[in-house]
């Protein structure tokens, strides 16, 4: 049994580092079958160790990594029912786009470095996932941002694909260096860095320092999971293959931070402060992003504000307590956005490597079977009847409206709103693509069969996974909730409140579809209105970020090199040199043969001896 | 004797003092010469003066003896100034560099 | 006390004599300027009792030395170190000549005159040609052979060096 849990975190590994040391010098179908091999191999081992998960977990301490003094940091792996159902999605849509990625990247010279990348990029993610103390999380942590780093400026040769990279790398560090600092407070608080001896101990502590520490967790999830005001480098990171995208900015790195805060949900829990300010920054990053991607010409930065959006709402249930709700949502977005993703990069294909959608349309002429299961995840996205997405948002905004009082009723109304947002956008989407005719004028790239056939377990997973948490209104019971532990978080509304939720749900999803088929269907060419332009570059976040962080970084760094650096530096260097120069210079003007000097030299020496003689006389 | 010897001791350091700095400031070979035959002038006042003081006869001997050394000393000094002259044409002291280095 | 004061005053006239000297430009004015001085500084002699070295410093330095000096600088048609004179010499220049002139002569009047040698009670202390040339010739005698031998070196020295290049070739052809 252990050696299933350690080949979990191990085969990716292995995959991984076989692939970069000796990948290039394997034949040509070697390196992507270990790639394949490893994930799946991963994923078959998850669901063998699933039941040692059950109730509290499994732990396992592979070896000690570090012990100085009383700290003690080792390589050990908490196989607790949240890591557990974390750990098989991860795998299991891994798996899923490894063989997607066969058929994407057949084509390209450089496969090896990006099978590398993505298992290891596995393998990082799993460590985050299976870790049992902080700091090999963010071993883990450190570890997605540079394969995403990697991955996302994976064409690096052109410089906006390795800026990207750059940019995504940078921002998350920002929010790395306060998960860092809460992660020395809490050894400083408590002696340990076990995540079970934390959460044990954390009830002793005064509110302004959980507060903190929660607050200090909040940035650094934030920054992986690309919320407010960490968010700018998700867009931007569509510059990467679309395998990428689909596991990256779908299901995985951008979940982390999720993870994260469900992992330390003990400790963030005992602060209503903190709670609350998770549940704002996740609403308010879901209604940003819903309206960023109204408006959008790229298809894939359409679906990243989404993942942005979908993100906020996990945070979202985070904050209002419900980490089963939010994992659940993790869950059914990771399966429909890897969908989504992937069934993007077909039409990509189908539109001749096109990506702006102005100049698609037709699509479903072109290939029905890429439109339905595209549309599968649409409406899962968009939050259509019986689907899983309908469920677990549902479930979100339930618990919101459960809460009661007036804060939380007003998230309910946010949440509302942004889930108009969501179907309007995602109609939008549907029909600009696939509706009316063919606009662009570019010949299809037909997409491999590889490419196709990941995308049947995804689509039939996001219609069907309402299934894991299904409310007890429908005939569940919430299974989810169970497996977790956390009953508390079945929610017990009174009848007519659950059908007021449903409906309105129903009614924001046919409203926004509505809403887009009036406006879309057929496509008017209209030019870009002030609106349009605003939410197209994000609400100018990134000018504001330029302005305020990037332009006085660079004024310091000149000041450095500049005025520091070669003002004083090289300045008293040279001046130095310079006056040792004009020195030898004068002090050879001495040996010239000039007789003036030699006369003078004579009188002075004369003088300076008599006089030495006469003032030890006189004194 | 008629002053005492500080007085004549401060006039003849006036007089040597001139020769120096006429020495030492002037260009022109032979004003650099004209300022060695004062200093020398002004030590044989000294000299003078000395035997006055001491009632000997010697001091006088001695500005003899001076006075003949001096001689045949502007006398090579001037040849050499002519001969110099003749090298390069201008009797400018800062012109003979050659023993630099 | 009219030789303290005549000292003083010779003393005076031998300082601005010098001063004069060593400001010229022109290195004629120059050795004029200096022979003044020592026309002065022979006055102090003599009132110091050294009668027989006052009269040789104006014969062989006033005489022979400067005049050689003035030879030589008339020989090498030593231009002055500023722009040749434009103008007569005008009263800037003869002022402090002719002052400094006036008051030797005039002292050398009042010492001819009055003798003060003899004018004080005190017998003063004097070197007489007669002790002088005792002293010389009898303790000094070596000094006076070295002299002479020191005389005919510059004389030799002074004829070698100054040699034309003509003169230098005619030399070597003949040796």
């Amino acid at each position: 049994m252990d050696i299933l849990l350690t080949l979990i975190l191990l085969l990716p590994l292995a995959g991984g580092v076989i692939n970069a040391c000796f990948g290039k010098r394997l034949p040509r179908p070697v390196p992507v079958f270990i790639a394949c091999g490893a994930v799946i191999g991963s994923f078959l081992a998850a669901v063998g160790s699933f039941s040692l998960a059950a109730g509290d977990g499994y732990r396992l301490v592979l070896f000690t990594w570090l012990k100085s003094g009383n700290f003690q940091a080792d390589v050990g792996l908490l196989f607790d029912p949240l890591a557990a159902i974390m750990t098989l999605m991860v795998t299991g849509v891994a798996s899923l786009i490894h063989l997607y990625a066969v058929g994407y990247m057949e084509d390209d010279s450089d496969q090896v470095r990006f099978f590398a990348l993505l298992n290891l990029f596995v393998f990082a993610m799993l460590t985050i996932v299976l870790a049992d103390n902080l700091l090999l999380l963010f071993l883990g942590w450190e570890g997605v941002g540079f394969c995403s780093y990697g991955l996302i400026g994976f064409w690096y040769r052109k410089s906006e694909n390795a800026a990207a990279g750059r940019k995504a790398f940078i921002v998350t560090r920002i929010g790395d260096l306060f998960f860092a600092v809460a992660l020395l407070w809490l050894f400083a608080l408590f002696g340990t860095i076990s995540i079970e001896g934390i959460n044990a101990q954390v009830a002793g502590l005064d509110m302004t320092t959980i507060t903190l520490l929660s607050l200090l967790l909040l940035v650094g999830a934030c920054g992986k999971s690309a919320q407010l005001p960490l968010m700018s480098w998700l867009p931007d990171a569509m510059a990467g293959p679309t395998p990428v995208s689909a596991l990256i900015h779908a299901a995985t790195m951008v979940t982390a931070g999720v993870y994260l805060l469900c992992r330390m949900f003990p400790l963030i829990s005992l602060s209503p402060t903190a709670m609350a300010a998770i549940a704002l920054v996740g609403i308010a990053t879901a209604l940003y992003a819903a309206t960023c991607a109204l408006a959008q010409n790229e298809i894939k930065r359409v679906l990243a504000y989404s993942t942005m959006s979908q993100v906020g709402y996990m945070f979202l249930a985070v904050g209002l307590g419900s980490v089963s709700a939010a994992m659940f949502h993790l869950i059914t977005h990771a399966f429909f956005k890897a969908l989504l993703f992937m069934a993007a990069g077909c039409v990509i294909n189908l539109a001749g490597h096109e990506n702006d959608i102005r100049r698609m349309g037709g699509m479903r002429r072109r290939s029905p079977l890429v439109f339905w299961l595209f549309i599968a995840g649409i409406l899962c996205l968009a939050g259509a009847p019986l689907t899983s997405g309908f469920f677990s948002k549902d479930l979100i905004l339930a618990t919101a409206f459960a809460h009661g009082d007036l804060f939380h009723q007003g998230l309910y109304g946010l949440g509302v709103v942004t889930a108009l947002l969501t179907s309007f956008y995602c109609f939008r989407l549907a029909y600009l693509v696939f509706g009316g005719d063919y606009r662009g004028d570019e010949l299809p790239h037909e997409p491999n069969g590889l490419m196709l056939w990941p995308l049947w377990p995804l689509a039939l997973l996001g219609l069907g996974g309402g299934l894991l948490n299904l409310p007890h209104l429908f005939g569940g019971d919430s299974w989810l909730s169970g497996w977790l532990g956390r009953e508390q978080d079945i929610l017990h509304l009174t009848i007519t409140s659950e059908y007021l939720l449903i409906g309105t749900a129903l009614a924001v999803f046919a409203l926004g579809w509505l809403l887009a088929a009036l406006r879309y269907r057929r496509y008017v060419h209209r030019p870009g209105s002030v609106t349009a332009e605003f939410l197209l570059n994000g609400w100018r976040a990134d000018e504001l970020f330029d302005l305020l962080l990037v332009r006085p970084f660079k004024k310091i760094g000149r000041f450095c090199s500049q005025g520091v650096e070669i003002g004083l530096i090289e300045g008293v260097l040279s001046g130095t040199v310079r006056g040792c120069n004009d020195l030898g210079t004068r002090l050879r003007g001495l040996g010239a043969g000039k007789v003036n000097l030699y006369l003078h030299g004579l009188v002075w020496g004369f003088v300076v001896i008599v006089g030495w003689f006469l003032l030890r006389a006189l004194i | 004797m008629i002053v005492p010897m500080e007085h004549l001791l401060i006039l003849a350091t006036l007089l040597f003092v001139l020769g120096l700095g006429c020495v030492m400031v002037r260009r022109n070979l032979i004003m650099i010469l004209i300022g060695v035959e004062i200093m020398i002038n002004s030590v044989g006042l000294v000299l003078v003066g000395a035997s006055a003081f001491w009632q000997q006869v010697d001091g006088q001997i001695m500005v003899l003896i001076l006075m003949a050394i001096t001689a045949a000393e502007v006398a090579i000094g001037l040849a050499l100034v002519v001969y110099l002259h003749q090298q390069k044409k201008s009797i400018d002291v800062g012109i003979f560099d050659e023993m630099r280095g | 006390m009219i030789a303290t004061l005549m000292f003083y005053l010779l003393g005076a006239v031998a300082l601005g004599a010098t001063g004069m000297a060593i400001i010229q430009r022109n290195p004629v004015y120059a050795v004029i300027y200096l022979v003044k001085s020592i026309f002065a500084l022979a006055l102090i002699f003599y009132l110091l009792g050294a009668p027989l070295v006052a009269a040789l410093q104006v014969i062989v330095y006033a005489g022979a030395i400067m005049v050689l000096f003035l030879f030589v600088i008339m020989m090498l048609e030593v231009t002055p170190t500023s722009a040749v004179e434009v103008t007569a010499p005008g009263w800037v220049q003869w002022a402090p000549v002719l002052f400094l002139a006036l008051t030797l002569v005039a002292l050398t009047l009042i010492l001819i005159g009055l003798d003060p040698l003899a004018s004080e009670g005190v017998p003063r202390w004097h070197a007489s040609p007669r002790d002088f040339g005792y002293s010389l010739f009898k303790e000094y005698a070596l000094a006076v052979k070295i002299i002479s031998f020191q005389l005919s070196f510059a004389a030799v020295g002074a004829f070698h060096v100054g040699m034309t290049e003509r003169k230098r070739a005619q030399l070597e052809d003949v040796s």
